[in-house]
């Protein structure tokens, strides 16, 4: 286990070394070192795993040095290992590993190819660093070091403007939420005096009772900033709009890995959550509002990768809304099968529009099951656990999410219900569309395993990754892991059928494919259509709530008021500093009178003090 | 003397014999070259019976001297800085015209008398090795002949010096008169008698002069715009060290701090510093004169380690922050002024002083840009640097012993200085290209110790504690 430092020393060494060479390595040596660095990161977390496992601890920490040691001050950078970090770690190298292969295969050719993977690396790194980190500092870093890759891959082809407006939006709007859990990071060190987080959490349940309202404040505060990461109600409208990056960047970073990082927060911090029911059931309605919202905005978009989107802000709302019910090991599941299919649909997206040229609309496509058959059954593999069909690993995850929910409140099973029919649904128009019917684009296959191998492995977890379960988690979270609580019967058919009765659903609505086409819509629908399309105008309302009056605002304010103020003490300082230098004449014998001045100066002073 | 007071002066026996065979060397065969080397061998000799040599429990050679860890550090950091000195100044010198060799001598006489001042624990030995320091460094400042910039500057810093050495006698008279002997720890006895405060006032004047300590600073700027660029360094690094380490030990033995007068008199010198050295450096546009001002404010932020002397129970926590900081101001300004000398190498006559030749250094030069980046984020105390982790202790010493008006001052002072320093870094992105100072000759061996002291600012940002544990290790035998 002492090769944990390891695993993220791998991906940053790969980023120095990408980063120094600026681009002067050809697209073989970058690859390798790009991949290669993730693969050696992923076979070390892989041995590290299985010692862990098999040697029964629960936790293992490393410390790697610490920085000083002032009196009692002693800050150290250490890395922590336990159940939860250890599935963050195996998602984020293993999946990260297969993503990275994939993009050797995706960005031949593209300009500033080691670029990209030099930034992928320090993704990698940073992300490393937040599920690894022992204090909430390095977790801060990881997490704002993960916000300044997001934005440098979303804003990759920086040559059109809007992906670098994309990119900027991404950044400012979860800088949000990043505010907010600083701030919630400034409360817990000012009321408990430590930025560890296993002793914060031991010393919050010591200190607070349940429902103090300080907990609480922290809770929401950290929410903040797990809503604003994770694209979640109300800070979820960047994620669309960060499909502008390349595929492989969507898949692991907007699909499997950085936009869970808001759950990872959440589960680590659960003690907190526990103290307080209402930032708890705040969870549970954010995540519940959010799998709604965006699963019915996932069934109206014609953008294959925003399509996506808005099926991975839905399905991070079922892990928000696994923690809100108490389902906290469910949550971490989910976010792990999560990982692998919806890597797996992204990769398998990607595929089908480097074939049509870089096509995103799902209506220019059709008919290609035939020509692209490896794209076409991942897609479908990736679907089927999307839509949680059983004996896939979304099926193991999302039911256990659903069955957990009943017995904390009936009416929230109800919904997350009637968006899993939602899932099913667009998945099945998604399929339909892009695969079946008349063939609209000509594709043009790219065959190489690169492109390939991964596609295969990601199908084979997305379906087998939910049947063995999560044995680590159960030291870690309150609900001591994935069991099986005895349900009523009709209960757990009842769910587990949701999802059938959706595919089954959907195929009489969206199959086949011309229905979608040829539709003539009343008014009131295609404007409900549009109102859907939108995001449920979410970006229109904030057009005019906040940017507007903010605008209006710095351009009354133009002059800036408060600036006023340091140019005051600029001007202070320049004038001062005028002054004094007045006395440096450069005449010795000036400078031999003022020393003794100066010494009269200090005589005087102790005449007085004495 | 016993052997063992052999052994404890083995450094300083090294030095000295070193130096007597430089001297013969340069007196019998005459080249650039072997007398450089000749000096970096007698310095990393030193260093080698320093490391070799240093006891582990305090050891006074014949009563005027101490050799203790306390010393043995202090004596390594000169030793070393005359090493980069003299790295420097080969290739300074030799495009320059007159007799080079003795130069390495100065630099190795000039080390002498610091190393002496590291050990002092009499005034004898104290006036002793401040005499020797300074007499090398008038003739160092004056070395070059091509203006006659180095030489007016000899001339201030003779004349100031003068000055200062007389106060300074003139209050070690005092002292005697009142304690009738002249040791350190002689004031003990009575401190506080109108006689002694007079005396150690007056030989803290002095001691505060050599150490550009407001309102005796003024000499500072013209003295380290004059002199030659590798000079300048030593000055701001070993001059001030040796009068830094001869304070502190004379602060820990006299218990001169707990007269009231001598400490509102030194903690009035050291805000003076803090704030009226940055304040100078404000619209400096000499790059020379900008690191004099700034030694100034950051002379006055140590004063904060010495100050706490006083406050504290414990003063090892006091002299640890002192020694820490010490090492990060050594670092730094040897590194600006390496940068600085460097650039010089290109010009005839005078140093690359101005700001602006320093601008669109990034693009003609971009390691030396960086090195002198790092250097500047440092002084200015930026995280991750050795600056910061020096000012950090400085404050934690100084929250320790509850100086807070000194804590505001350094901290009003350290948010002026961030202008001053951003301003050097933001003029090396610049787009401007003066032709002259494109390509300045350097050596592998300059080039190297300049890499390696930007990466040691660096490095030491990010991991202090060998240094922390070596200090703590060296203090462990260290009584007060």
């Amino acid at each position: 286990m002492d090769l944990l430092w390891l695993i993220p020393a791998f991906p940053l060494l790969g980023f120095v070394i990408l980063f120094a060479t600026q681009g002067r390595l050809g697209e073989l040596p970058a690859s390798l070192i790009g991949a290669g660095s993730m693969g050696l990161s992923a076979l070390a977390a892989a041995f590290v795993g299985y010692e862990f496992v098999s040697s029964g601890e629960t936790v293992f920490t490393q410390t790697l040095w610490s920085w000083m040691q002032v009196g009692g001050f002693n800050p150290s950078f250490t890395l922590y290992l336990d159940g939860l970090s250890l599935v963050m770690m195996g998602v984020i190298t293993g999946v990260g590993f297969l993503i990275h292969v994939y993009a050797t295969g995706y960005m031949k050719g593209e300009d500033g190819f080691s670029r990209f993977f030099s930034y992928m690396n320090l993704f990698v790194f940073a992300m490393l660093m937040l599920v690894l980190g022992d204090n909430l500092l390095v977790l801060y870093l990881g997490w704002e070091g993960v916000g300044l890759c997001s934005y440098l891959l979303i804003g990759f082809y920086h040559h059109d403007p809007a992906n670098g407006y994309a990119a900027r939006k991404a950044f400012v709007v979860t800088r949000v939420g990043d505010t907010a859990m600083a701030l919630g990071m400034f409360l817990l060190f000012k009321e408990l005096g430590t930025m560890d987080i296993q002793a914060a959490l031991s010393g919050a349940q010591a200190t607070w009772p349940e429902g103090s309202p300080v907990v609480t404040a922290i809770a929401l505060l950290l929410l903040g900033g797990a809503v604003g990461k994770s694209a979640q109600l109300p800070l979820q409208t960047w994620l669309p709009d960060a499909m502008a990056g390349p595929t492989p960047v969507s898949a692991l970073i907007h699909a499997a890995t950085m936009v869970t990082a808001g759950v990872y927060l959440i589960a680590r911090t659960h003690d907190l959550f526990l103290l307080s029911s209402t930032a708890q059931l705040m969870v549970a309605s954010i995540g519940l509002a959010t799998l709604f919202i965006s699963a019915f905005t996932a069934l109206t978009q014609t953008d294959l990768k925003r399509i996506l989107a808005y099926s991975t802000m839905s399905q991070i709302g079922y892990m928000f809304f696994a923690l809100g019910v108490g389902a906290w090991s469910a949550a971490i599941f989910h976010l792990m099968t999560h990982a692998f299919f919806k890597a797996l649909l992204f990769l398998a997206a990607g595929s089908v529009i480097l074939a049509l040229h870089h096509e995103q609309d799902i209506f220019k496509m059709g008919g290609l099951w035939r020509r692209l058959r490896i794209p076409f059954v991942s897609m479908l593999i990736g679907s089927a656990a999307l839509a949680a069909l059983p004996l896939t690993s979304g099926y193991y995850s999302k039911d256990l999410i659903l069955l957990k929910s009943w017995s904390f409140n009936p009416l929230f099973w109800a919904g997350a219900s009637v968006a899993a029919l939602l899932t099913a649904l667009y998945s099945v128009r998604m399929i339909s569309i892009v695969f079946f019917g008349e063939m609209r684009t000509e594709p043009h296959e790219h065959k190489a395993w690169n492109l390939s191998l991964p596609l295969i492995v990601l199908s084979v977890l997305a379906l087998a990754g939910g049947w063995f379960g999560l044995a680590p988690l159960a030291a870690v979270l309150p609900d001591g892991g994935i069991d099986h609580d005895p349900y009523a019967a009709w209960l757990v058919w009842g769910t587990a059928s949701i999802p059938i009765i959706g595919v089954v659903l959907g195929f009489f609505i969206f199959y086949p494919p011309a229905k979608s086409h040829e539709r003539n819509l009343s008014a009131g629908v295609k404007s409900l259509q549009g109102f859907l399309f939108s995001g449920w105008g979410f970006d229109t309302l904030y057009r005019t709530l906040i940017e507007r009056p903010f605008n209006a605002i710095a351009h009354w304010n133009r002059n800036d008021i408060v600036d006023s103020l340091f140019t005051l003490i600029v001007t202070i300082a320049t004038w001062t500093s005028n002054l004094i230098a007045r006395s440096q004449t450069g005449q010795l014998r000036w400078y031999a009178a003022n020393m003794v001045i100066g010494t009269v100066i200090v005589l005087m002073i102790a005449v007085v003090v004495s | 003397m016993s052997t063992a007071e052999y052994l404890a002066l083995a450094p300083l026996l090294t030095i000295s014999g070193g130096l007597t065979i430089m001297l013969l060397v340069i007196a019998f065969f005459r080249s650039h070259r072997v007398a450089h080397v000749s000096a970096l061998v007698t310095l990393a000799a030193t260093v080698l019976s320093i490391l070799t040599c240093t006891p582990d429990s305090p050891q006074v050679v014949l009563d005027l001297l101490v050799v203790d860890g306390f010393a043995g550090y202090f004596m390594l950091l000169f030793a070393a800085m005359g090493i980069i000195t003299c790295t420097l100044a080969y290739r300074y010198l030799e495009g320059r015209s007159g007799g080079l060799e003795e130069f390495y001598i100065l630099v190795v006489t000039a080390t002498i008398g610091a190393m002496t001042m590291a050990m002092a624990q009499h005034y004898a030995t104290l006036l002793l090795g401040l005499e020797i320091l300074s007499i090398s460094l008038y003739t160092m400042i004056a070395y070059p002949q091509e203006t006659h910039a180095p030489l007016e500057a000899a001339t201030k810093y003779l004349i100031l010096s003068g000055v200062a050495s007389t106060t300074m006698l003139f209050g070690i008279a005092l002292i005697f008169m009142a304690s009738g002997d002249l040791y350190f720890s002689s004031l003990m006895a009575d401190a506080s008698g109108p006689y002694h405060t007079l005396g150690q006032l007056m030989l803290l004047t002095g001691l505060a002069f050599k150490l550009s300590l407001v309102p005796f600073h003024m000499w500072t700027p013209d003295v380290y715009q004059g002199a030659p660029a590798p000079v300048t360094g030593y000055i701001a690094t070993v001059s001030k060290g040796a009068l830094f380490a001869l304070l502190l030990r004379f602060a820990l033995v006299s218990d001169v701090l707990s007269v009231s007068a001598v400490f509102v008199a030194l903690s009035t010198i050291a805000i003076a510093s803090m704030i009226i050295g940055n304040v100078l450096a404000l619209m400096q546009q000499n790059l020379k004169r900008l690191l004099a001002y700034s030694s100034i404010a950051h002379m006055g932020y140590m004063m904060i380690a010495l100050l706490a002397i006083s406050a504290l129970t414990d003063t090892a926590t006091a002299v640890e922050s002192a020694m820490v900081y010490l090492l990060g101001y050594f670092l730094m300004t040897a590194t600006a002024f390496g940068v600085i000398s460097i650039q010089s190498n290109a010009k005839e006559n005078g140093d690359a002083e101005l700001i602006s030749h320093y601008s669109g250094l990034f693009w003609r030069n971009p390691l030396l840009a960086s090195v002198l980046t790092v250097t500047m984020l440092s002084l200015a105390g930026m995280p991750l640097t050795v600056g910061f982790i020096a000012k950090f202790y400085l404050f934690a010493a100084g929250v320790e012993s509850n100086l807070w008006a000194l804590l505001w001052a350094l901290v009003i002072g350290s948010a002026i200085s961030v202008y001053y320093y951003i301003k050097v870094i933001f003029t090396m992105t610049l787009n401007e290209q003066p032709d002259s100072y494109a390509h300045p000759e350097t050596t592998w061996s300059t080039r190297s110790t300049l890499y390696a002291l930007g990466l040691a600012v660096l490095v030491l940002g990010f991991y202090p504690t060998p240094v922390i544990e070596l200090i703590g290790q060296l203090l462990s035998g260290f009584s007060d």
